[in-house]
């Protein structure tokens, strides 16, 4: 678990950050959010103490940041950055072993572990490994970063708008990487983007901050689009947010009605779709109503007040 | 009349002239690369020194070599000494120059990235920076060479038995020949060619993942 308590952040009479307060769960996605001048990337770089608060306290399961080695901490910490920032005149293989390196591991571990972080990040060792960074694409070059970051298996990862520099399409498939990567490894990961909707894609939980680093809500992404706590956060969700949160939502969790005498709705959809694909699905129908399935399983069936309802 | 046949007739003298001059260049650059590389460090972190540095060893420069070597006669003596002395003052300027702009050149986001995955300044400077500043580095090396090669046989004038002992004989003396000043000339122009394509070499070996090959 990452603290922060009461941490701010001065530039001469700027206040960057003041005296954010924050809890961090293990094995979360934390992302920080906000417009430009929020504080979120300074906020981040305050846990691996790239740069240092004015005052306050950042802790790690309680242990003050401050009082460590600043090089073992961010040893301890996998770093993203948007840019990538990987070591052009090192291959893949070498970017990828440098905080193993860093940390005295032989030669036949690192190797073991650079082939499995390759593997993990789906760019096969055989072809990548001895790549320059140059000869890789955008998408490929923040795999590698991501892999670089997971070297020494941390328990941390701080990812600094790493999607942010990488077109649309690709992005997506990155994000979706990061969750299902997410599933298996279980890292703590504090993500910065000033794109809300990538935040609540891929948070567990948002912290929405505004200008000088205040932060205006911390919310699951369900609850921060269905009950925004200021008119700065509603606005920065911007429109459609009902709409957009059942993007968020799964037909499972509906409440689904049993099928009546008239039968089964020929349409269908599964029991793990969004229900704005299944919103989708019943705007579509010709009764308006939709039956749910689960593999060959009949869970039931789904229309727009069900869908209403459980988005309440 | 031949120049090769008058080089051949004087290998005993012009022989260990050589080796004295590539001694002297060697010493000279060795020096002048490790204050250069320091000094450089400091002038990329520093914009205040990089502008007094670069002012001073621009200024070294302008300083006539005959004048400068035998300035420092006085306070080392005659002989290789005083020469090269002055050859690091002279080699200094690129060398130090091209360090400084080969590691201010290196991507922040890949400084930032190293430090965030734990690295010390001085790993970051020996594993991150230096690498990627080498092939600039390399570049400045090969200029003060040249540069060094050429200079050296002003040092004749203060008694350093090198190369330029040939051309200032020739050039003292009434019965002096061309022959006998080429036979100081070439030799120079060969070190100096061969140790530019040496350094070129190693710049190129250096340049693995760099887009740079700053030019020497």
């Amino acid at each position: 678990m990452i603290t922060f308590d009461r941490v701010s952040k001065r530039y001469g009479r700027v206040t960057a950050v003041g005296e954010l307060s924050l809890e961090i769960a293990s094995g979360e996605i934390v992302v920080l959010a906000g417009p430009s001048g929020c504080g979120k990337t300074t906020s981040l770089t305050m846990i691996n103490r790239l740069v240092e608060p004015s005052s306050g306290t950042i802790s790690i399961d309680g242990r003050d940041t401050a009082g460590m080695d600043v090089n073992a901490l961010r040893r301890s910490i996998g770093y993203v950055i948007q840019q990538v920032g990987l070591f052009p005149h090192q291959t893949v293989a070498e970017n990828i072993a440098t905080v193993p390196r860093l940390a005295g591991w032989n030669r036949r571990r690192i190797a073991a572990r650079v082939e499995e972080l390759l593997e993990m990040v789906g760019l096969p060792p055989v072809e990548y490994g001895r790549r320059l960074p140059a000869e890789l694409s955008g998408g490929e070059r923040q795999r590698v970063g991501v892999a670089r970051a997971l070297g020494a298996d941390p328990e941390i990862l701080l990812m600094d708008e790493p999607f942010g520099a990488i077109d649309p399409v690709v992005r997506v498939r990155l994000q979706n990487e990061l969750l299902r990567l997410q599933k298996v490894l279980h890292k703590t990961i504090v993500f910065v983007t000033h794109d809300i909707d990538e935040a609540v894609r891929i948070g567990d939980r948002v912290a929405l901050l505004s200008q000088g680093g205040v932060l205006e809500q911390y919310a699951r992404p369900v609850e921060l689009l269905a009950h925004p706590a200021s008119p700065f956060v509603a606005q920065f969700l911007g429109e459609g947010r009902m709409v957009r949160r059942l993007a968020l939502l799964r037909v499972r969790d509906a409440h689904l009605a049993e099928p009546n005498g008239s039968g089964l709705p020929a349409e269908t959809v599964g029991a793990d779709a969004s229900l704005r694909d299944a919103l989708d699905a019943v705007l579509r129908a010709e009764s308006g109503r939709v039956t749910v399935r689960d593999a060959d399983t009949v869970l039931g069936v789904i229309d727009s007040e069900s869908i209403r309802e459980a988005s309440r | 009349m031949s120049i090769i046949t008058y080089i051949v007739d004087n290998w005993g003298t012009l022989g260990p002239q050589a080796v004295t001059h590539i001694e002297i260049v060697a010493m000279s650059m060795a020096a002048a690369a490790l204050i250069g590389l320091i000094l450089g460090v400091f002038a990329a972190r520093s914009e205040r020194f990089s502008t007094l540095i670069l002012g001073v060893t621009s200024t070294l420069l302008t300083v006539p070599s005959f004048a400068l070597f035998g300035l420092l006669s006085i306070w080392v003596g005659l002989g290789n000494p005083p020469v090269i002395v002055g050859l690091v003052l002279y080699a200094l300027l690129p060398v130090v120059r091209n360090t400084a702009t080969g590691i201010r050149a290196v991507d922040p986001a890949v400084t930032d990235a190293a430090r965030g995955m734990g690295m010390s300044p001085i790993q970051v400077l020996a594993r991150v920076e230096m690498p990627l500043a080498a092939p600039a580095i390399l570049g400045g090396l090969r200029q003060a060479t040249v540069m060094v090669v050429a200079i050296a046989t002003v040092g004749a004038t203060v008694g350093a038995d090198d190369l330029g002992q040939p051309i200032l004989e020739a050039l003292g003396r009434s019965s002096g020949t061309l022959a006998q000043v080429l036979a100081g000339v070439i030799p120079v122009a060969l070190i100096g060619l061969t140790a530019d394509l040496i350094l070129a070499g190693v710049q190129r070996a250096l340049s693995r993942g760099t887009a740079r090959e700053a030019g020497g």
